[in-house]
Parts: C-alpha cells; structure tokens; sequence
C-alpha cells in the first residue's frame, strides 16, 4: 500500500503541525518577546497553517471494499 | 335423568387421548427451573420444571438419556423437548422429556464471565496496552456486514462529518458459522492495509446474533492488532468481550463513525481561529511597541538639553533678581542715611544762623575771625551774611570782657 506511509505521515503531521501552532502561540504570548520574534513567530505559525491546509487532500472519497487479498475495490452500495 | 356415568379410566383415556392428538403437546419446548430434581436408580429422572407462575412434573426415562449432556441440578434454567401426556393412574398430567439443554442465554452469559476474566487475568484489558485513537484520521477501515443498518450508519456519519476521509470495508460476516474467523480475517487485513484506526463491529442483534463478538480468536486479533481499535457492537447495553479488548469503546457503530472521523469543518474553524488568534497578537504586539515608543518619546523629550539649559536660564534670571533686590535694598539703605546725615548737617549749618542776622567774619589772610587780636585798623575783612559777601576795612577795635 502506497498510502500507508504517506497517511500515517499525515495524521502525525496534522497532529504535530497543532502542537506546534500551540506553542507558536505561547511564544507571541509571552510578555518579553520582540516584535521581530513576533513576527517571525506569524509566519511560522502562517506557514504551518497553510501545511495544515495542504494536508488535507479535499478529495470526496467513495468508500472502498477490501478483498481477501488485501486488494480495494470500488464499493457499490 | 338421563345422564350418562363413566368410569374413572374411561374419563382418563378420554384425556389422554385429547392429549395425544394435540399436535403441538406432542413436540414442545418448555423452559424453566428446574427443582424437585431426582436421579432415581433405575436410571429415569424425575422433576419439576417451574417458572414465577406454577410447576410442571417433567420426567426423562433412561432410554432418553441421549438428550441430556450435562449434569442437572436444581436451580438451573432449561430448556425441555417433549410431549406433554396424562399419566392415568393419578390422573395427572407430565412433560416426558426427550432432550434437556441449558438455557441458551444461561449458558453463553457463563461462556462470557469465563472468557472475560481470563482474559482480564491475562491483562488483556490492561489501560497501558490501549493504543490512542488518531485524531485525524486520513484511512478508517471498517469489519462488518457489508448491508444492514451498521455501515449505513458509519458511512452516513462519515460522509457528513468528513467526505475527504477514506473509508476501506472488509465485509465481514458477522454471526453465524464462520462469523468469528471472517471478523479475525478483516481485522488483520485491514491492519495490513494501512489504516489509521479499524472499526469492528455490527448492528443490534440477541446474544447469539452478537456472539462472534465473544469469541477469544476476535478477541486476542484486536489485542494483537497494530492499528487502533474501535469495538462497535449492536447498542448502548450490549457489552462484548471485544467491546473490552478493544483500543476505545463505541456504543454503537454510529457513535463509533464520530470517534473515528474527526470533523473537517471544525479542523477548518481551528485553522482559522489560529490564523485570527496570530493576526491579533501581533497587532496587540504593534499596538505595545507602538506605546512603549511613545513612552520613550515623552522621557527623551523630558532629558532634551534644551530642558536643562531653559532650568538654568530660569535660575540664572531668579539669580540676577535676587542680586537686583539685594542691591537696591543697600543702595536704599545708604541713601537713607545719606538724607539723614544730610539733615544733621543742615542743623549743624552755620549759614542757617546767617538768616537770623548773623554773618561770618573772615580775616584778610582767611581764617575766621574770632578775636580783635587777630586785626588791626586798616585791614580788610569779608563779611559773609546769607545772599553774599561783604568786604570792610577795620576802622578801630576795642576790648571787651565777655561773660
């Protein structure tokens, strides 16, 4: 499975990308930043949510059938 | 009176053949408790069946042993198959038993309880081995019947939830001969298949229906399962043995669809939520520089050296008066005493006496005259009265005794 990888890669990814927005944020929250920290924080932060963004194929998928040889197949309801 | 008298075993013939005929009492299924419960000698059993209403006589002859595989004993619930016949000579009527089983629901809650703690002594159940559930999900597999209202439901709530999400089905059969080892199948199938996180499960359904579910082969293929597991069997109050090895219970495969399938339009509110959260922090961080540089401004415009040079001016004007007024108030001084002195002197003036008819006498040689010794007749003398001066010549001179 080609997916394998590349999906369990995004679900870590996706999960990664929020904690770090996270502490993005802690950063331009703290008191004694600068305001070239701040901004560089913004685009890190805007960069990581435009990774978020890029995550996500937005593609509908159409629910697949496995068969017993591990091969999927459209899945006709 | 023309009624007709029978015996007593004409009455009980009559009866028991009403109850031969009976198709249904010939071949029924009774359940109940079992009590009154003796293993006689010869082989045959004789008991009670009884339920909350009343009791039924039930005997097995030893020639129908074969139907009973277990050892009775009072209290248990079974299920008896048999004719139900009057025995004429007490004219009673009893179940003679062909085949006695437990009852279905009795024995498989045991098989349960018994599975359920071996494996809970194995610590199959065990918290630590429970493997998270993804948050986002990009591939959800699903073990269960490929029709019915189960993955109707997960498929509904998944498309309505997330239509981006890949949902992968291994149509499993879930209940019958056969059903555990396909549920095995899908599992580990699906765990080979490059899911993040498996929903097992089916529909509602009795005991017998959901019994795969039970069953260890399922139970140790979820243990074993690499991907996380969501258990999603039959409704709220059905609990299986899977619903306990399983990573995360789900209620119900329509609950199970929520726990898999993370929401994309809320994954999409937080991506903006951030976006507005940053934007704002550095406009807050703007707005405070913006402040602090306006506080600097105010302090550095206070230090400027045209502050301190404006101080030392104002000090050196405060200087300059206070001199002034010192000064004056010498010069003042002086001049009062100067007009005093002044008037003293004007007491002490000898041209003041000159008004009242006095004149000052100078000698010719400049003193002032005060003796008749210091002239003689012929000398000039200057006679001094208040408008002017008066020259005259000493004609004589004469002694006189002064008092």
């Amino acid at each position: 499975m080609s997916g394998k990888e590349k999906e369990s890669g995004k679900e870590q990814t996706l999960k990664e990308i929020f904690a770090q927005l996270d502490e993005v944020i802690e950063g331009m929250e703290q008191e004694d930043v600068s305001l070239e920290e701040t901004f560089e924080l913004y685009h890190k932060g805007m960069d990581m949510l435009k990774l978020c963004n890029d995550k996500i194929d937005k593609v509908e998928k159409k629910m697949l059938l496995l068969d017993d040889e591990g091969e999927e197949h459209e899945f006709e309801t | 009176m023309a009624r007709n008298v029978y015996s007593v075993k004409q009455v009980n013939a009559y009866i028991k053949n009403m109850f031969a005929q009976d198709y249904m009492l010939n071949c029924i299924y009774v359940k109940g408790e079992v009590s009154n419960l003796k293993y006689h000698t010869s082989g045959h059993i004789y008991f009670s069946l009884k339920d909350e209403s009343g009791t039924i006589a039930c005997v097995m002859f030893a020639g129908q042993r074969g139907g009973l595989s277990f050892r009775m004993c009072a209290g248990q619930q079974v299920i008896v198959l048999g004719s139900v016949a009057v025995y004429e000579r007490n004219g009673a009527y009893q179940l003679y038993a062909r085949e006695i089983r437990l009852d279905g629901e009795g024995v498989l809650y045991e098989r349960f309880q018994k599975l359920k703690q071996e494996l809970e002594d194995m610590g199959m159940f065990a918290p630590e081995y429970k493997k998270p559930v993804p948050a986002f999900a990009g591939r959800v597999g699903i073990v269960t019947a490929p029709t019915g209202a189960a993955v109707r439901d997960i498929m509904n709530i998944a498309r309505r939830r997330n239509p981006y999400v890949q949902l992968v089905l291994y149509p499993a059969q879930v209940q019958g001969e056969g059903a555990k080892e396909s549920i095995v199948r899908g599992i580990r199938l699906l765990d080979r298949a490059g899911v993040d996180v498996i929903i097992a499960g089916r529909g509602g359904g009795s005991i017998e229906d959901l019994w795969a579910f039970n069953e260890e082969e399922v139970a140790r293929a979820i243990f074993d399962c690499e991907t996380p597991v969501i258990s999603a069997v039959g409704h709220e109050t059905d609990t299986t043995i899977a619903d306990f090895v399983a990573d995360l219970r789900a209620p119900t495969p329509s609950a199970a669809a929520e726990l898999a399938v993370y929401e994309y339009g809320k994954l999409a509110q937080a991506i903006r939520e951030y976006q507005v959260h940053m934007s704002r922090m550095v406009l807050q961080k703007l707005e405070l520089n913006r402040m602090r540089l306006m506080s600097y401004e105010t302090k550095l415009k206070y230090l400027h050296p045209q502050n301190l040079l404006r101080d030392y001016r104002q000090r050196a004007a405060e200087c300059e008066d206070d001199l002034r007024l010192l000064m004056e108030g010498a010069l003042g001084e002086a001049k009062h005493r100067l007009s005093l002195y002044v008037e003293i002197m004007k007491g002490l003036s000898p041209l003041k006496k000159l008004n009242q008819g006095y004149s000052y006498v100078k000698a010719g040689d400049g003193g002032a005259l005060k003796s008749i010794r210091q002239t003689k007749p012929g000398d000039e003398l200057l006679v001094y009265v208040t408008d002017g001066v008066i020259s005259a010549a000493v004609t004589d001179k004469k002694e006189e005794q002064r008092l």
